[in-house]
């Protein structure tokens, strides 16, 4: 296990000193995030003042503002659709074969990578997040429960999310160049797990639709335990679904990639 | 001059004809393209019809508007991609690889063969696509829209996507400065963001940086109004104004930047 650890850590440490020879992503990606929330600041302001309501479906303003940057960070931080694109090049070129010759997983050797790759959004969002509830008090994290409650679901919906892209990117073994799964996926998932639009203002239809899918514990999940919008009660059986879904998503990107890897020709495509 | 520009434009049709053919070999991408075409669409539309489910207009907007909007959005996005995206997302690479070497030999404009070498060809198809849709809703529009409109709406829609290259151009040329910018696709499409929202919802100095300084309310939302509401002389000469501005600064920036260049090495 100690091995293990040792291991992968390395990946981790080694990625994280190549993203530190990167900073431009990390600045590009606050202004991402800063960029989009003043887009969604000046729609919903629109929307507010034209019907000239306080409220709409429980989120006043200024909720519905904190709502939305979280979700940002939370998009960002979770979307590894850029790991995946690596991991489909590395199959479809039949550059895997390093991974099949040496004592690594392919599946955990690009999370950690991924894992390594982000962490310059870590520190620069968790320090956004702290800054958070002292500049505006009240909208986000009311208690250091609710802290908890988001780290918890943050870790959840990163690795929920790369399961996810896992699967998809491994269809590469039978179709060789799958970037436009990958992507179609990326933009829809935008919407659909509630980055932009707080599911709760979705119709009801969709929304049903939503619910049984794992898409609502990509970003709506977290994000609705640090503003409170989700009571305490509903959190453990909330969590017990999510990592329900983050063991069946695994078992089936588990299954793809045996299937695949007896198709894989290891010559490239 | 008229010799020049029938030998540039015949070096483009074989630039299309090769990156069809290139293309064509990948159909499963061809198809993928198509596909996230179609998914980012529909995704921009659920998204507008979310916000109109609790508004009845974003400032002179009507969801009717929005709708045409958006597909003016898509079509000057597929337009770009055709022409433009295929090349200048590039230009990091070639830059730090030394491949622009290849380009800086050829006996043709530099500027011209790193904006125009490979055309994304599978855009067509979305872009008759859109111009279909945008057909039909003008057509199905509840206030008739003139010959003028339209005619008006052609030149600032084309002046739209030059003021687009400009930007976009500008961006990435960056590279020559930064030795190592990766990110400018990623920073275009951040600051392209601005223009697939309706003009109306900017407002004060945002707004009038939107209009000169990153002109991103002239690529989609003038071209709309122009169709809509009827061409606008102001709006039109000040849209050429800022396109002329924007072309002249690309060709100072890659003449700078050129000098800068250092081949492989870079």
């Amino acid at each position: 296990m100690k091995a293990w650890i040792e291991k992968y850590f390395f990946v981790i440490r080694m990625t994280w000193i190549q993203a530190l020879e990167y900073k431009a992503n990390t600045i590009v990606g606050t202004f991402a995030i800063f960029s989009g929330l003043a887009i969604e600041f000046l729609i919903w302001k629109q929307v507010f003042q034209a019907q000239g309501i306080n409220e709409i479906r429980g989120f006043t303003f200024n909720g519905l503002m904190a709502y939305i940057f979280l979700c940002m960070i939370v998009g960002q931080l979770k979307s590894s659709w850029v790991t995946s694109i690596e991991m489909i090049d590395s199959i479809r070129t039949g550059d895997m074969n390093k991974y099949l010759i040496r004592p690594i997983s392919f599946f955990t050797y690009h999370f950690m990578m991924f894992i390594g790759h982000n962490s310059l959004f870590y520190i620069v969002y968790s320090t956004v997040l702290i800054l958070f509830p002292i500049l505006l008090p009240g909208w986000v994290f009311p208690t250091s429960f609710h802290i908890l409650g988001f780290i918890m679901a943050l870790l959840i919906s990163i690795y929920l999310s790369y399961a996810i892209y896992f699967c998809m990117v491994c269809f590469a073994f039978w179709f060789g160049e799958v970037r436009a799964l990958v992507i179609a996926y990326n933009i829809s998932n935008i919407v659909l797990s509630g980055q932009i639009i707080p599911l709760r203002l979705f119709p009801d239809s969709v929304r049903n639709i939503i619910n049984l899918t794992p898409l609502q514990f990509l970003v709506d999940f977290p994000v609705s335990i640090a503003t409170a919008n989700l009571p305490m009660n509903f959190w453990l059986p909330k969590m017990g679904m999510a990592l329900t879904w983050c063991i069946i998503i695994t078992l089936v990107g588990r299954v793809i990639y045996r299937s695949g890897i007896r198709v894989y020709g290891g010559y490239g495509a | 001059m008229e010799d020049m520009v029938r030998r540039y434009f015949s070096l483009w049709r074989s630039f299309f004809d090769n990156s069809l053919t290139r293309d064509l070999e990948f159909k499963a991408n061809f198809i993928g393209g198509l596909l996230v075409d179609i998914i980012y669409y529909g995704i921009q539309f659920f998204f507008f019809s979310i916000i109109y489910s609790y508004v009845d207009a974003i400032g002179v907007f009507t969801r009717e508007d929005v709708m045409i909007f958006l597909v003016i959005t898509f079509l000057a996005d597929t337009f770009y991609m055709f022409f433009f995206s295929g090349n200048l997302f590039n230009l990091n690479r070639l830059m730090v690889r030394g491949d622009l070497d290849y380009f800086l030999l050829k006996p043709v404009n530099s500027q011209f063969m790193v904006s125009f070498r490979y055309v994304k060809s599978y855009a067509i198809v979305s872009f008759v696509i859109l111009l279909i849709m945008l057909t039909t809703l003008v057509l199905a529009y509840p206030k008739p829209i003139g010959i003028l409109n339209v005619f008006a709406f052609v030149i600032s829609f084309l002046m739209g996507t030059i003021l687009w290259y400009g930007v976009d151009f500008i961006i990435s040329s960056s590279c020559f400065w930064f030795k190592n910018f990766s990110v400018s696709g990623w920073l275009s499409h951040e600051i392209l963001k601005f223009s697939t929202r309706p003009d109306s919802i900017y407002t004060g100095l945002l707004r009038k940086m939107l209009f000169s300084m990153i002109p991103m309310i002239l690529i989609a939302s003038i071209p709309t109004r122009t169709l809509l509401y009827g061409p606008n002389i102001q709006y039109l000469l000040w849209q050429l104004f800022i396109a002329m501005i924007f072309l002249l600064f690309t060709r100072i920036i890659w003449k700078r930047g050129l000098l800068r260049y250092e081949s492989a090495s870079s």
